[in-house]
Protein backbone atom coordinates (compact mmCIF):
# COMPACT_ATOMS: atom_id res chain seq x y z
CA UNK A 1 0.00 0.00 0.00
CA UNK A 2 1.43 3.37 -0.75
CA UNK A 3 2.30 5.29 1.95
CA UNK A 4 2.34 8.92 0.15
CA UNK A 5 -0.52 10.50 -1.89
CA UNK A 6 1.91 11.90 -4.94
CA UNK A 7 3.16 8.67 -6.42
CA UNK A 8 -0.61 7.28 -6.90
CA UNK A 9 -2.75 10.58 -7.59
CA UNK A 10 -2.36 10.75 -11.38
CA UNK A 11 -3.39 7.36 -11.96
CA UNK A 12 -5.98 6.86 -9.66
CA UNK A 13 -7.17 10.84 -8.80
CA UNK A 14 -7.95 9.42 -5.31
CA UNK A 15 -6.20 10.36 -2.16
CA UNK A 16 -5.10 7.69 0.04
CA UNK A 17 -8.44 7.49 2.24
CA UNK A 18 -9.99 7.21 -0.85
CA UNK A 19 -11.55 10.89 -1.22
CA UNK A 20 -11.45 13.10 -4.62
CA UNK A 21 -9.50 16.38 -4.26
CA UNK A 22 -12.40 18.26 -3.27
CA UNK A 23 -14.23 15.83 -0.99
CA UNK A 24 -14.15 17.31 2.76
CA UNK A 25 -14.19 15.14 5.45
CA UNK A 26 -17.02 14.22 7.39
CA UNK A 27 -17.59 17.69 9.75
CA UNK A 28 -20.29 16.67 12.34
CA UNK A 29 -20.47 19.55 14.88
CA UNK A 30 -22.69 19.68 17.88
CA UNK A 31 -23.43 23.01 19.57
CA UNK A 32 -24.57 23.64 22.90
CA UNK A 33 -23.08 19.95 24.37
CA UNK A 34 -22.13 21.66 27.76
CA UNK A 35 -24.93 23.58 29.51
CA UNK A 36 -23.10 25.04 32.20
CA UNK A 37 -20.67 26.40 30.25
CA UNK A 38 -21.87 29.97 28.12
CA UNK A 39 -21.26 28.64 24.88
CA UNK A 40 -19.99 25.19 24.05
CA UNK A 41 -19.87 23.24 20.97
CA UNK A 42 -17.78 19.88 19.65
CA UNK A 43 -16.66 19.83 16.62
CA UNK A 44 -15.19 17.07 14.62
CA UNK A 45 -13.81 16.59 11.20
CA UNK A 46 -12.89 13.50 9.84
CA UNK A 47 -10.26 11.87 13.16
CA UNK A 48 -9.41 15.59 14.48
CA UNK A 49 -11.90 16.29 17.29
CA UNK A 50 -12.44 19.65 19.24
CA UNK A 51 -14.52 20.90 21.91
CA UNK A 52 -15.35 24.23 22.43
CA UNK A 53 -16.87 26.30 25.61
CA UNK A 54 -16.86 29.85 25.69
CA UNK A 55 -16.86 31.86 29.32
CA UNK A 56 -18.32 35.11 28.87
CA UNK A 57 -18.56 38.39 27.98
CA UNK A 58 -18.18 39.12 31.71
CA UNK A 59 -16.08 41.50 33.61
CA UNK A 60 -12.63 42.16 32.61
CA UNK A 61 -9.41 42.11 35.14
CA UNK A 62 -7.50 44.91 35.49
CA UNK A 63 -6.48 47.61 32.85
CA UNK A 64 -8.95 46.49 30.47
CA UNK A 65 -9.68 47.96 27.31
CA UNK A 66 -12.24 50.54 28.04
CA UNK A 67 -14.16 50.56 24.91
CA UNK A 68 -13.83 46.65 23.29
CA UNK A 69 -14.06 43.38 24.92
CA UNK A 70 -10.85 41.42 24.83
CA UNK A 71 -10.78 37.99 23.11
CA UNK A 72 -8.22 35.36 24.98
CA UNK A 73 -8.03 31.93 24.07
CA UNK A 74 -6.95 28.68 25.81
CA UNK A 75 -5.63 25.33 23.93
CA UNK A 76 -4.93 22.35 25.57
CA UNK A 77 -4.26 19.45 23.43
CA UNK A 78 -4.94 16.02 25.39
CA UNK A 79 -2.08 14.07 26.05
CA UNK A 80 -3.76 11.49 24.05
CA UNK A 81 -4.59 12.91 21.40
CA UNK A 82 -2.05 12.24 19.11
CA UNK A 83 -0.62 8.82 17.90
CA UNK A 84 2.40 8.41 20.32
CA UNK A 85 1.25 9.95 24.01
CA UNK A 86 2.69 13.45 24.23
CA UNK A 87 2.20 16.21 26.73
CA UNK A 88 2.09 19.61 25.21
CA UNK A 89 3.12 22.06 27.74
CA UNK A 90 1.45 25.80 27.65
CA UNK A 91 4.78 27.25 26.93
CA UNK A 92 5.15 25.52 23.46
CA UNK A 93 5.66 27.96 21.07
CA UNK A 94 3.09 26.42 18.60
CA UNK A 95 0.44 26.18 20.69
CA UNK A 96 0.94 29.73 21.40
CA UNK A 97 0.60 30.87 17.64
CA UNK A 98 -2.49 29.43 17.87
CA UNK A 99 -4.00 30.49 20.42
CA UNK A 100 -3.12 34.31 19.59
CA UNK A 101 -4.20 33.55 15.82
CA UNK A 102 -7.52 32.41 17.10
CA UNK A 103 -7.96 35.53 19.62
CA UNK A 104 -6.73 37.68 17.16
CA UNK A 105 -8.89 36.45 14.41
CA UNK A 106 -12.29 37.17 16.58
CA UNK A 107 -11.13 40.00 18.12
CA UNK A 108 -11.34 41.44 14.71
CA UNK A 109 -14.46 39.45 14.00
CA UNK A 110 -16.89 40.19 16.78
CA UNK A 111 -18.96 42.86 17.70
CA UNK A 112 -16.75 43.45 20.77
CA UNK A 113 -17.84 47.40 21.07
CA UNK A 114 -21.23 46.06 22.90
CA UNK A 115 -19.12 44.93 25.34
CA UNK A 116 -16.65 47.10 26.72
CA UNK A 117 -14.48 46.58 29.60
CA UNK A 118 -15.21 42.62 29.34
CA UNK A 119 -13.27 39.87 28.49
CA UNK A 120 -14.32 36.31 26.45
CA UNK A 121 -12.73 33.58 27.11
CA UNK A 122 -12.33 30.46 24.29
CA UNK A 123 -11.09 27.59 25.78
CA UNK A 124 -10.30 25.11 23.84
CA UNK A 125 -9.89 21.18 24.09
CA UNK A 126 -8.12 18.92 21.36
CA UNK A 127 -9.33 15.43 21.93
CA UNK A 128 -7.90 13.54 18.77
CA UNK A 129 -5.59 14.99 15.82
CA UNK A 130 -5.59 14.20 12.41
CA UNK A 131 -4.82 17.11 9.89
CA UNK A 132 -6.80 20.65 10.15
CA UNK A 133 -5.39 21.81 13.55
CA UNK A 134 -5.87 25.52 13.77
CA UNK A 135 -9.24 24.90 11.11
CA UNK A 136 -11.09 22.80 13.37
CA UNK A 137 -10.58 25.22 16.68
CA UNK A 138 -11.56 27.80 14.38
CA UNK A 139 -14.74 26.15 13.94
CA UNK A 140 -15.52 25.15 17.07
CA UNK A 141 -15.17 28.62 18.41
CA UNK A 142 -17.19 29.84 16.38
CA UNK A 143 -20.32 27.88 16.68
CA UNK A 144 -19.50 28.34 21.01
CA UNK A 145 -19.65 31.99 20.52
CA UNK A 146 -23.07 31.46 18.81
CA UNK A 147 -24.18 29.43 21.69
CA UNK A 148 -23.12 31.91 24.17
CA UNK A 149 -24.65 34.57 22.46
CA UNK A 150 -22.00 36.89 20.97
CA UNK A 151 -22.92 38.86 18.40
CA UNK A 152 -20.88 38.85 15.09
CA UNK A 153 -21.33 40.04 11.65
CA UNK A 154 -20.93 36.00 9.84
CA UNK A 155 -19.74 32.91 10.65
CA UNK A 156 -16.30 32.60 10.45
CA UNK A 157 -15.48 28.97 8.60
CA UNK A 158 -12.23 27.51 8.32
CA UNK A 159 -10.36 24.81 6.00
CA UNK A 160 -7.06 23.89 4.60
CA UNK A 161 -5.67 23.34 1.06
CA UNK A 162 -2.88 21.19 -0.12
CA UNK A 163 -1.68 21.41 -3.84
CA UNK A 164 -0.11 18.15 -5.57
CA UNK A 165 2.76 19.30 -7.26
CA UNK A 166 3.24 16.19 -10.28
CA UNK A 167 6.79 15.16 -10.00
CA UNK A 168 7.03 12.98 -13.22
CA UNK A 169 5.18 15.41 -15.71
CA UNK A 170 5.91 18.69 -14.69
CA UNK A 171 3.97 19.99 -17.43
CA UNK A 172 0.86 19.40 -15.97
CA UNK A 173 -1.28 21.39 -13.97
CA UNK A 174 -0.62 21.25 -9.71
CA UNK A 175 -3.67 19.25 -8.13
CA UNK A 176 -5.31 21.37 -5.80
CA UNK A 177 -6.70 19.37 -2.79
CA UNK A 178 -9.54 20.45 0.19
CA UNK A 179 -9.26 19.37 4.00
CA UNK A 180 -5.47 17.55 4.38
CA UNK A 181 -5.83 14.82 7.10
CA UNK A 182 -2.33 13.95 9.17
CA UNK A 183 -0.56 12.10 6.57
CA UNK A 184 -0.86 14.45 3.47
CA UNK A 185 -0.03 17.87 5.42
CA UNK A 186 3.13 16.18 6.58
CA UNK A 187 3.86 15.19 2.64
CA UNK A 188 1.97 18.05 0.65
CA UNK A 189 2.25 21.76 0.93
CA UNK A 190 -1.04 23.54 2.52
CA UNK A 191 -2.34 26.79 3.61
CA UNK A 192 -4.91 26.91 6.78
CA UNK A 193 -7.53 29.31 5.55
CA UNK A 194 -10.62 31.22 7.78
CA UNK A 195 -13.13 33.56 5.79
CA UNK A 196 -15.86 35.45 6.69
CA UNK A 197 -19.04 36.58 4.55
CA UNK A 198 -18.43 40.17 2.87
CA UNK A 199 -20.11 43.17 2.66
CA UNK A 200 -23.12 42.22 -0.04
CA UNK A 201 -22.15 41.91 -3.71
CA UNK A 202 -18.42 41.51 -2.80
CA UNK A 203 -16.60 38.00 -1.59
CA UNK A 204 -15.18 36.02 1.25
CA UNK A 205 -13.08 37.87 3.19
CA UNK A 206 -9.76 36.69 4.44
CA UNK A 207 -9.41 36.51 8.25
CA UNK A 208 -6.82 33.85 8.56
CA UNK A 209 -3.90 33.07 6.58
CA UNK A 210 -1.07 30.49 7.31
CA UNK A 211 1.53 28.94 5.16
CA UNK A 212 4.64 27.46 6.39
CA UNK A 213 5.75 25.41 2.96
CA UNK A 214 7.35 26.40 0.04
CA UNK A 215 4.90 26.71 -3.36
CA UNK A 216 6.31 28.16 -6.53
CA UNK A 217 4.66 31.46 -8.36
CA UNK A 218 4.13 30.87 -11.75
CA UNK A 219 3.01 33.31 -14.19
CA UNK A 220 0.50 30.51 -15.48
CA UNK A 221 -1.47 27.97 -13.61
CA UNK A 222 -0.39 30.05 -10.05
CA UNK A 223 -0.46 26.97 -7.52
CA UNK A 224 -0.75 29.43 -4.65
CA UNK A 225 -3.62 30.99 -6.46
CA UNK A 226 -5.98 28.06 -7.05
CA UNK A 227 -5.03 27.07 -3.99
CA UNK A 228 -6.72 30.14 -2.21
CA UNK A 229 -9.53 30.25 -4.73
CA UNK A 230 -10.35 26.75 -3.84
CA UNK A 231 -10.26 27.57 -0.33
CA UNK A 232 -12.69 30.00 -0.12
CA UNK A 233 -14.35 27.52 -1.92
CA UNK A 234 -14.22 25.22 0.57
CA UNK A 235 -14.49 27.78 3.47
CA UNK A 236 -18.42 28.25 1.88
CA UNK A 237 -19.10 24.75 2.04
CA UNK A 238 -17.69 24.37 5.51
CA UNK A 239 -20.05 27.67 6.90
CA UNK A 240 -23.16 26.33 5.31
CA UNK A 241 -22.51 23.33 7.09
CA UNK A 242 -21.83 24.78 10.37
CA UNK A 243 -25.19 27.78 9.76
CA UNK A 244 -27.29 24.09 9.13
CA UNK A 245 -26.41 22.93 12.51
CA UNK A 246 -27.25 26.09 14.20
CA UNK A 247 -30.38 26.96 12.59
CA UNK A 248 -31.31 23.26 13.23
CA UNK A 249 -30.74 23.84 17.12
CA UNK A 250 -32.62 27.18 17.01
CA UNK A 251 -35.48 25.52 15.85
CA UNK A 252 -34.88 22.61 18.21
CA UNK A 253 -34.61 25.46 21.12
CA UNK A 254 -38.03 27.54 20.19
CA UNK A 255 -40.19 24.64 19.13
CA UNK A 256 -38.88 22.92 22.99
CA UNK A 257 -40.18 26.17 24.42
CA UNK A 258 -43.82 26.17 22.91
CA UNK B 1 4.82 46.15 34.04
CA UNK B 2 6.42 49.00 31.29
CA UNK B 3 4.37 49.04 27.93
CA UNK B 4 5.04 51.11 25.32
CA UNK B 5 2.64 54.31 25.71
CA UNK B 6 -0.68 53.85 23.24
CA UNK B 7 -0.54 56.19 20.21
CA UNK B 8 -2.97 58.91 20.88
CA UNK B 9 -6.25 59.48 19.26
CA UNK B 10 -5.22 62.67 17.96
CA UNK B 11 -1.82 60.81 16.26
CA UNK B 12 -4.27 57.92 15.19
CA UNK B 13 -6.86 59.92 13.63
CA UNK B 14 -4.15 62.52 11.64
CA UNK B 15 -2.21 59.18 10.45
CA UNK B 16 -5.29 57.37 9.32
CA UNK B 17 -6.57 60.39 7.94
CA UNK B 18 -3.66 61.28 5.88
CA UNK B 19 -3.68 57.73 4.15
CA UNK B 20 -7.02 57.28 3.51
CA UNK B 21 -7.53 61.05 1.83
CA UNK B 22 -4.19 61.90 0.41
CA UNK B 23 -1.82 58.35 0.84
CA UNK B 24 0.56 60.37 2.68
CA UNK B 25 2.36 58.84 5.18
CA UNK B 26 4.02 60.53 7.89
CA UNK B 27 7.66 60.70 6.65
CA UNK B 28 6.86 61.01 3.04
CA UNK B 29 7.52 57.98 1.42
CA UNK B 30 5.41 55.90 -1.32
CA UNK B 31 2.87 53.27 -0.19
CA UNK B 32 5.07 50.20 -1.30
CA UNK B 33 8.68 52.13 -0.32
CA UNK B 34 11.13 50.09 2.27
CA UNK B 35 13.13 53.19 4.36
CA UNK B 36 16.47 52.89 3.90
CA UNK B 37 18.13 49.71 4.46
CA UNK B 38 21.82 49.85 5.97
CA UNK B 39 23.52 46.36 5.79
CA UNK B 40 27.23 46.19 7.69
CA UNK B 41 29.38 43.40 8.98
CA UNK B 42 31.02 43.24 12.32
CA UNK B 43 34.92 42.28 12.57
CA UNK B 44 34.05 38.49 13.32
CA UNK B 45 32.60 36.23 10.74
CA UNK B 46 28.70 35.61 10.83
CA UNK B 47 28.15 39.41 12.28
CA UNK B 48 25.66 41.43 10.82
CA UNK B 49 23.83 44.50 11.29
CA UNK B 50 20.53 45.88 9.96
CA UNK B 51 19.15 49.22 10.00
CA UNK B 52 15.57 49.85 8.45
CA UNK B 53 15.01 53.30 9.56
CA UNK B 54 15.50 53.99 13.01
CA UNK B 55 15.34 50.16 14.04
CA UNK B 56 18.09 47.96 14.47
CA UNK B 57 19.07 44.61 14.47
CA UNK B 58 22.23 42.19 15.50
CA UNK B 59 22.24 38.94 14.71
CA UNK B 60 25.66 36.87 15.91
CA UNK B 61 26.55 33.53 14.13
CA UNK B 62 28.14 30.71 15.89
CA UNK B 63 28.68 26.96 16.01
CA UNK B 64 29.75 24.37 18.18
CA UNK B 65 30.42 20.58 17.70
CA UNK B 66 27.95 18.18 19.63
CA UNK B 67 25.56 15.27 19.43
CA UNK B 68 23.24 15.33 17.04
CA UNK B 69 19.41 14.19 18.18
CA UNK B 70 17.99 11.02 18.54
CA UNK B 71 15.55 11.21 15.50
CA UNK B 72 17.56 12.68 13.07
CA UNK B 73 20.98 11.19 13.06
CA UNK B 74 22.55 12.70 9.67
CA UNK B 75 21.29 16.32 10.23
CA UNK B 76 23.28 18.87 11.89
CA UNK B 77 21.18 21.41 14.88
CA UNK B 78 20.29 24.92 13.44
CA UNK B 79 18.46 27.06 16.15
CA UNK B 80 17.25 30.51 15.81
CA UNK B 81 16.88 32.49 19.16
CA UNK B 82 15.11 36.04 19.31
CA UNK B 83 15.39 37.94 22.45
CA UNK B 84 13.72 41.32 23.12
CA UNK B 85 15.27 43.27 25.61
CA UNK B 86 14.16 46.90 26.97
CA UNK B 87 17.16 48.24 24.99
CA UNK B 88 15.09 48.41 22.14
CA UNK B 89 11.77 49.38 23.60
CA UNK B 90 10.55 49.68 27.07
CA UNK B 91 7.05 47.29 25.87
CA UNK B 92 9.74 44.05 26.06
CA UNK B 93 10.71 42.68 28.87
CA UNK B 94 13.31 40.02 29.48
CA UNK B 95 12.27 36.80 30.35
CA UNK B 96 8.77 37.68 29.76
CA UNK B 97 7.82 37.06 26.09
CA UNK B 98 4.79 38.63 24.53
CA UNK B 99 2.76 37.55 21.72
CA UNK B 100 4.29 39.89 19.55
CA UNK B 101 7.87 37.99 20.47
CA UNK B 102 6.20 34.78 20.24
CA UNK B 103 4.87 35.47 16.95
CA UNK B 104 8.57 37.02 15.78
CA UNK B 105 10.38 34.00 16.75
CA UNK B 106 7.87 31.61 14.98
CA UNK B 107 7.60 33.71 11.84
CA UNK B 108 11.60 33.55 11.78
CA UNK B 109 11.70 29.67 12.67
CA UNK B 110 9.24 28.82 9.63
CA UNK B 111 11.01 30.99 7.33
CA UNK B 112 14.42 30.49 7.50
CA UNK B 113 14.56 26.95 9.69
CA UNK B 114 11.46 24.85 8.51
CA UNK B 115 11.74 26.52 4.87
CA UNK B 116 15.64 24.35 4.92
CA UNK B 117 17.18 27.45 3.91
CA UNK B 118 20.33 25.65 5.42
CA UNK B 119 20.99 22.72 4.37
CA UNK B 120 21.35 20.81 7.70
CA UNK B 121 22.44 17.87 6.51
CA UNK B 122 25.72 19.35 5.09
CA UNK B 123 26.44 19.83 9.05
CA UNK B 124 26.70 16.42 9.89
CA UNK B 125 30.39 15.08 10.89
CA UNK B 126 29.88 11.72 12.39
CA UNK B 127 25.69 10.35 11.78
CA UNK B 128 24.55 9.72 14.84
CA UNK B 129 27.74 10.63 17.05
CA UNK B 130 28.84 14.24 16.06
CA UNK B 131 27.73 17.22 13.93
CA UNK B 132 28.03 21.00 14.04
CA UNK B 133 25.06 22.82 15.82
CA UNK B 134 24.60 26.52 14.15
CA UNK B 135 23.30 29.02 16.34
CA UNK B 136 21.76 32.31 15.07
CA UNK B 137 21.38 34.67 17.73
CA UNK B 138 19.31 37.69 17.29
CA UNK B 139 19.46 41.21 18.89
CA UNK B 140 16.76 43.97 18.80
CA UNK B 141 18.87 47.25 19.82
CA UNK B 142 16.17 49.40 18.64
CA UNK B 143 12.81 49.24 17.64
CA UNK B 144 10.57 51.42 15.34
CA UNK B 145 8.88 48.89 13.49
CA UNK B 146 9.60 46.24 10.74
CA UNK B 147 11.19 43.95 13.46
CA UNK B 148 10.25 40.70 11.32
CA UNK B 149 11.65 42.21 7.95
CA UNK B 150 14.44 43.34 9.80
CA UNK B 151 15.38 40.32 11.40
CA UNK B 152 15.23 38.31 8.60
CA UNK B 153 17.51 40.31 6.48
CA UNK B 154 19.90 40.37 9.18
CA UNK B 155 19.23 36.73 9.89
CA UNK B 156 20.50 35.52 6.13
CA UNK B 157 22.77 38.13 5.86
CA UNK B 158 24.90 36.85 8.70
CA UNK B 159 24.27 32.99 7.63
CA UNK B 160 26.20 33.86 3.86
CA UNK B 161 28.83 35.66 5.67
CA UNK B 162 29.59 32.94 8.64
CA UNK B 163 32.72 30.60 8.18
CA UNK B 164 32.94 27.43 10.17
CA UNK B 165 35.94 25.48 10.92
CA UNK B 166 37.33 23.37 8.37
CA UNK B 167 36.68 19.35 9.54
CA UNK B 168 38.44 16.05 8.18
CA UNK B 169 37.40 12.78 9.85
CA UNK B 170 39.73 9.50 9.25
CA UNK B 171 37.80 6.84 10.00
CA UNK B 172 37.05 7.12 13.93
CA UNK B 173 38.74 10.01 14.15
CA UNK B 174 37.60 14.11 14.18
CA UNK B 175 40.07 16.20 13.38
CA UNK B 176 38.73 20.15 13.57
CA UNK B 177 40.98 22.81 12.06
CA UNK B 178 41.42 25.69 13.62
CA UNK B 179 40.96 28.91 11.58
CA UNK B 180 45.00 29.45 11.29
CA UNK B 181 45.48 25.80 9.79
CA UNK B 182 42.71 25.21 7.08
CA UNK B 183 40.42 28.01 5.54
CA UNK B 184 37.14 28.10 7.31
CA UNK B 185 34.31 27.21 5.13
CA UNK B 186 31.01 29.20 4.50
CA UNK B 187 27.48 27.39 5.03
CA UNK B 188 25.37 25.50 2.47
CA UNK B 189 22.67 27.68 1.99
CA UNK B 190 19.93 26.40 -0.17
CA UNK B 191 17.70 29.41 -0.92
CA UNK B 192 17.17 32.66 1.02
CA UNK B 193 14.18 34.04 2.33
CA UNK B 194 13.08 37.29 2.93
CA UNK B 195 10.36 38.60 5.00
CA UNK B 196 8.12 41.22 3.57
CA UNK B 197 5.48 42.49 6.04
CA UNK B 198 1.95 44.10 4.89
CA UNK B 199 0.14 46.33 6.91
CA UNK B 200 -3.60 47.02 6.37
CA UNK B 201 -5.91 49.72 6.31
CA UNK B 202 -9.11 51.30 5.29
CA UNK B 203 -11.13 48.08 5.48
CA UNK B 204 -8.10 46.51 3.74
CA UNK B 205 -8.32 48.73 1.11
CA UNK B 206 -4.89 50.50 1.95
CA UNK B 207 -1.56 48.26 2.23
CA UNK B 208 1.33 49.43 3.12
CA UNK B 209 5.11 48.21 2.85
CA UNK B 210 7.47 48.24 6.26
CA UNK B 211 5.13 50.10 8.67
CA UNK B 212 7.00 52.11 11.59
CA UNK B 213 5.86 51.92 15.21
CA UNK B 214 3.28 54.02 14.88
CA UNK B 215 2.03 52.89 11.93
CA UNK B 216 2.15 49.43 13.52
CA UNK B 217 -0.18 50.92 16.49
CA UNK B 218 -2.92 51.92 13.77
CA UNK B 219 -3.24 49.01 11.70
CA UNK B 220 -6.16 47.02 11.28
CA UNK B 221 -4.72 43.68 9.94
CA UNK B 222 -0.78 42.56 8.94
CA UNK B 223 0.32 39.89 6.71
CA UNK B 224 3.97 38.92 6.49
CA UNK B 225 4.85 36.62 3.33
CA UNK B 226 8.42 34.90 2.95
CA UNK B 227 9.35 34.80 -0.76
CA UNK B 228 12.98 34.39 -1.94
CA UNK B 229 13.83 34.29 -5.98
CA UNK B 230 11.00 32.22 -7.05
CA UNK B 231 8.65 30.92 -4.15
CA UNK B 232 6.58 31.65 -1.48
CA UNK B 233 8.04 30.10 1.72
CA UNK B 234 5.39 31.26 4.22
CA UNK B 235 2.43 33.03 4.79
CA UNK B 236 1.40 34.63 8.24
CA UNK B 237 -2.26 36.18 8.42
CA UNK B 238 -2.85 35.43 12.36
CA UNK B 239 -6.10 36.75 12.56
CA UNK B 240 -6.94 40.77 12.66
CA UNK B 241 -9.98 42.52 10.03
CA UNK B 242 -10.63 40.20 7.29
CA UNK B 243 -8.97 41.52 3.95
CA UNK B 244 -10.25 40.89 0.03
CA UNK B 245 -8.34 38.22 -1.64
CA UNK B 246 -7.97 39.69 -4.64
CA UNK B 247 -5.10 42.34 -2.60
CA UNK B 248 -3.66 39.07 -0.95
CA UNK B 249 -2.78 37.60 -4.14
CA UNK B 250 -0.84 40.96 -5.14
CA UNK B 251 0.54 40.90 -2.12
CA UNK B 252 2.03 37.75 -2.98
CA UNK B 253 3.71 38.87 -6.58
CA UNK B 254 4.98 42.28 -4.47
CA UNK B 255 6.88 39.88 -1.94
CA UNK B 256 8.31 38.34 -4.65
CA UNK B 257 9.54 41.27 -6.32
CA UNK B 258 10.82 43.05 -3.20
CA UNK B 259 12.82 39.99 -2.38
CA UNK B 260 14.53 39.58 -5.53
CA UNK B 261 15.58 43.11 -5.36
CA UNK B 262 16.50 42.47 -1.58
CA UNK B 263 18.49 39.73 -2.32
CA UNK B 264 20.13 40.99 -4.98
CA UNK B 265 21.20 44.50 -2.82
CA UNK B 266 22.34 41.46 -0.25
CA UNK B 267 24.69 40.18 -2.38
CA UNK B 268 26.45 43.14 -3.77
CA UNK B 269 27.41 44.22 0.29
CA UNK B 270 28.52 40.58 1.01
CA UNK B 271 30.48 40.37 -2.15
CA UNK B 272 31.94 43.82 -0.60
CA UNK B 273 33.07 43.17 2.22
CA UNK B 274 34.58 39.71 1.97
CA UNK B 275 36.69 41.45 -0.97
CA UNK B 276 37.69 43.98 1.71
CA UNK B 277 38.82 41.22 4.08
CA UNK B 278 40.87 39.79 1.44
CA UNK B 279 42.92 43.08 0.71
CA UNK B 280 46.00 40.80 2.19
CA UNK B 281 45.55 38.07 0.02
CA UNK B 282 44.19 35.66 2.87
CA UNK B 283 40.45 34.58 1.65
CA UNK B 284 39.49 31.21 1.22
CA UNK B 285 39.51 31.49 -2.43
CA UNK B 286 43.09 32.36 -2.95
CA UNK B 287 46.49 30.44 -2.14
CA UNK B 288 47.94 31.42 1.07
CA UNK B 289 51.48 30.80 2.47
CA UNK B 290 51.73 31.18 7.08
CA UNK B 291 50.58 34.93 6.61
CA UNK B 292 48.65 35.66 9.97
CA UNK B 293 44.80 36.32 9.67
CA UNK B 294 44.89 40.11 10.27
Amino acid sequence: MPLDTTSTYSTTLLRLDGRRWNELRKISASISTQPTADGSSLVTTGNTSVVCTITGPREGRGQGDRTNAIVDTDINIAPFAQLDRRRVGRTDKRVQELQTTISQAFQAHLFTHLYPRSSILISLTVLSLDGGLLSTCLNAASIALIDAGVPMPSILASITTGTIIPTDNSLSRPEPVLDLNNAEEVELPFMNLATVRGQTGSEDQISVLLMETRVQMSEANNPLEIMLRIGLDGCAQVRSHLEEVIRRHGRRMTQGRR
Amino acid sequence: MPRIADVSNVEKNFILEALISSKLRLDGRQLDQYRSIDLTYGQQLGNATVTLGKTKVNVQISAEVTKPSEERKFDGIFTITTELSPIASPGFEIGRPTEQEVLLSRILEKAIRRSRAIDTESLCIVAGQKCWSVRADVHVLDFDGGLTDACCIATMAALHHFRRPEVSVEGERVTIHTMAERVPVPLSILHSPICVTFSFYADGELVLLDATAKEEQVREAEMVVTANDFEVCQIAKHGGKPVDPAIVVKCFQVAIFKAREMNKSMRARLTADLAKRDIRGQSAENERGEAPIG
